[in-house]
């Protein structure tokens, strides 16, 4: 059976619609007020950032790369209560408890890997974290990766970011 | 018998029965720590506390523990009213006065009596503004239990197991109020064979293991109803795992074989299920499918057979099977293979108490000879150690690893073995027999699938499958069903419950026939 054909009829245009010329000319006349505008900063609606050289103000609670925080003697606050593993939905927080030498400490993380790539930043584990030892406001990015297992930042690159917390447990944060 | 009434509901009990059994038997569960049923009843923890309504026209009376009152004529009892939960409340607060609630490092937390009910009853801030008393932390109390006295309550529920129920008392309370703690007395230990029964007694986490301890919190565990295969007793457990390893075995509450109790050396027979595995079956040393496994298998057991004759085959039954298997395998070994030759193999005996611990240390040893009539029971192992060096063992076909032989022995074994035409290993683990084997069949340990066993006793139990399978293992019936199809012999069934159904007549047959 022959398929059924439908004739469409094309418009007819004129000289100019057919050299475009007009339309270029419509086209830079709008780059060009744009270019007049943000040189002369007629209006505070320039969004335009330096990006390196300038960075945005991200807003106090943006949840960047993890870190783990430490105590007055550069030891690591975690104590491997796996509550943020527990809590985590995404199963990136891997830990593997162990007994301390100090006998102040008890229990310490003796692994500790966060695997970035699986994270959703939802920072229920900073929630979770009983003694302020994880927290997500390093402001840091995650880093770009080549690699998968580079995106596994283990105990020690996560307390290069970490700084020293006196939160008492059970008690108010302090900074 | 002295009737009662608990929060508005008649019972009548026996005489001598206390309150908190009473209650416990109408649905009311009166919260307390040291109360346990297999111990004495000292009343120190204060938690049960309940009221009993004083006689019309008397003032209102003092409340009383419930794990000490016995019940009499006429009582009538209330475990919920306002005085009792204002009780509770403040018995609380006294019990975390020094309790360091140092939950997120202790490994009770999520099992932990005194969790529950602070969250229950209590649910306020400390109101303590002095510092809390220190005790001893991290205090290794034996070779299996560590102490913590800050956590410590004072139930003395694991100082009354020392002294009722092992009978070795190696534990006390020292000092008084505040400064009370518990200790091993001078020079001793707790070092008996139960000791890592205190751990599960103990509400709080004051005795921890130290096998388990910083291993898994406890709400990442998942529970399956199994049997310890230590020993022949076949103590009921719960076992725990968590990601398809075992973290560790907790007594399950059977009174007919161990009550609440386990031994020491059973909990740590868990690391079995994960040691040394057959990762997959293997011919000739190498690893293949299953498909192909079983196919050259069959080709290599019959050709083998038909060279050497049915009276030069050998078949080892294990007693650390299950029923569903021993009953697979002794078809297989019958009718499929047709080896007139059966051994029983399995661990050697070991020590044995007079509690728990018996010296067989096979699982399924009355499993195993409960399936046979008695005139056709396998030989014992030392008849395949004489067979062999006689030299009239050309084909051997061994379930389990396991070698019921010490020393010399045991090296005559390994030798005799090694200058059989065939030697065909299904086998959980590798051990020496492993190397040796020309054709290596992984088995599924009890932990990896459902199984029947009978202990010392003869009650049968069955386990439920708590792993998956590790590596290629498969239950060992399922092999020997696929086996014996592939040598054109095929078995009558070809699913578990079709198996039991035929399994549990012929045990029930032959167990009659040996009463009578």
């Amino acid at each position: 059976m022959p398929a059924k054909t439908l004739v469409m009829e094309r418009g007819k245009r004129s000289f100019w619609v057919q050299s475009y010329l007009p339309e270029v000319a419509n086209g830079l006349a709008v780059t060009l007020k744009h270019l007049v505008r943000f040189i002369t900063r007629q209006e505070e609606s320039v969004f335009t950032i330096n990006y390196p050289e300038e960075k945005r103000q991200y807003p106090e609670r943006y949840r960047g790369l993890h870190r783990l925080m430490v105590r007055e003697d550069g030891q690591v606050r975690c104590v491997a209560c796996m509550c943020c593993s527990t809590i985590c939905p995404a199963n990136c927080i891997h830990i593997v408890a162990a007994e301390h030498d100090d006998a102040s400490i008890e229990k310490y993380p003796r692994i500790f890997v966060i695997d970035e790539l699986r994270c959703i930043v939802c920072g229920l584990c900073v929630e979770a974290c009983p003694c302020d030892a994880i927290r997500m406001d390093s402001g840091v990015h995650c880093h770009s990766f080549t690699d998968r297992t580079t995106a596994f930042l283990n105990r020690d690159l996560l307390m290069n970011l970490g700084t020293y917390s006196a939160a008492k447990q059970g008690g108010e944060r302090s900074f | 018998m002295p009737k009662c009434t608990i929060n508005g509901q008649a019972i009548e009990v026996d005489r001598g029965v206390t309150v908190i059994q009473a209650a416990a038997e109408l649905g009311f569960d009166v919260p307390h720590f040291c109360y346990h049923p297999a111990l004495s009843v000292p009343a120190n923890c204060r938690m049960c506390l309940i009221e009993i309504e004083p006689p019309p026209g008397r003032p209102p009376m003092k409340l009383q523990p419930a794990c000490y009152t016995q019940v009499a004529e006429g009582m009538v009892v209330q475990t919920e009213s306002e005085r009792v939960l204002q009780a509770r409340r403040a018995v609380l607060e006294f019990i975390l006065v020094n309790h360091p609630v140092d939950c997120p490092i202790c490994d009770q937390a999520g099992e932990c009596k005194l969790q529950d009910y602070y969250m229950d009853y209590d649910a306020q801030a400390s109101r303590v503004r002095t510092s809390k008393v220190s005790k001893a932390k991290v205090l290794p109390l034996g070779p299996e239990v560590v102490y913590d006295g800050e956590r410590c309550i004072l139930c003395t529920r694991c100082v009354r197991f020392c002294d009722e129920v092992t009978g070795t008392s190696e534990l006390t309370v020292t000092e008084r109020g505040d400064r009370s703690e518990i200790r091993t007395f001078a020079g001793r230990e707790l070092d008996n064979a139960y000791s890592l029964c205190t751990v599960d007694l103990c509400p709080v986490g004051a005795l921890t293991s130290r096998d388990f301890r910083f291993k898994c919190r406890v709400w990442l565990l998942t529970s399956t109803d199994s049997i310890c295969t230590g020993c022949s007793r076949g103590c009921s457990i719960h076992l725990e795992h968590h990601r398809n390893e075992i973290q560790r075995y907790r007594p399950r509450f059977n009174p007919e074989i161990n009550e609440y109790w386990m031994c020491d050396a059973g909990r740590h027979t868990y690391n079995e299920v994960h040691r040394d595995r057959v990762q997959a079956p293997a011919v000739g040393g190498q690893a293949l499918t299953w498909p192909r496994a079983y196919e050259q298998t069959a080709a290599r057991l019959k050709a083998a057979v038909e060279a050497h004759g049915a009276d030069a085959t050998a078949f080892v039954f294990s007693p650390q099977a299950a029923c569903e298997d021993l009953y697979a395998a002794r078809g297989f070994a019958e009718g499929a293979l047709g080896a007139t030759r059966h051994y029983v193999g399995g661990r050697p005996e070991g020590a044995g108490d007079d509690f728990l611990i018996t010296p067989d240390k096979n699982p399924n040893r009355n499993g195993l000879l409960v399936m046979f009539p008695r005139d056709r029971r396998p030989a014992p192992f030392q008849r395949l150690l004489a067979d062999l060096e006689a030299g009239e063992i050309k084909v051997l076909y061994m379930m389990g690893s396991e070698i019921p032989l010490d020393g010399e022995e045991r090296a005559r074994f390994l030798a005799a073995v090694a200058k059989v035409d065939l030697f065909v290993l299904q086998a959980p683990r590798q051990d020496e027999l492993g190397p040796l084997a020309h054709v290596l069949l992984p088995a599924a340990t009890h932990a990896e699938k459902e199984g029947t066993y009978v202990n010392c006793d003869g009650i049968a139990q069955q386990t439920r499958q708590g792993l998956q399978p590790i590596g290629g293992a498969l239950p060992e019936w399922q092999v020997f069903v696929q086996l014996a199809r592939r040598l054109e012999k095929p078995l009558a069934y070809s699913f578990v419950k079709q198996l039991r159904d035929e399994m549990f007549k012929v045990m029930e047959e032959n167990s009659a026939a040996a009463a009578s």
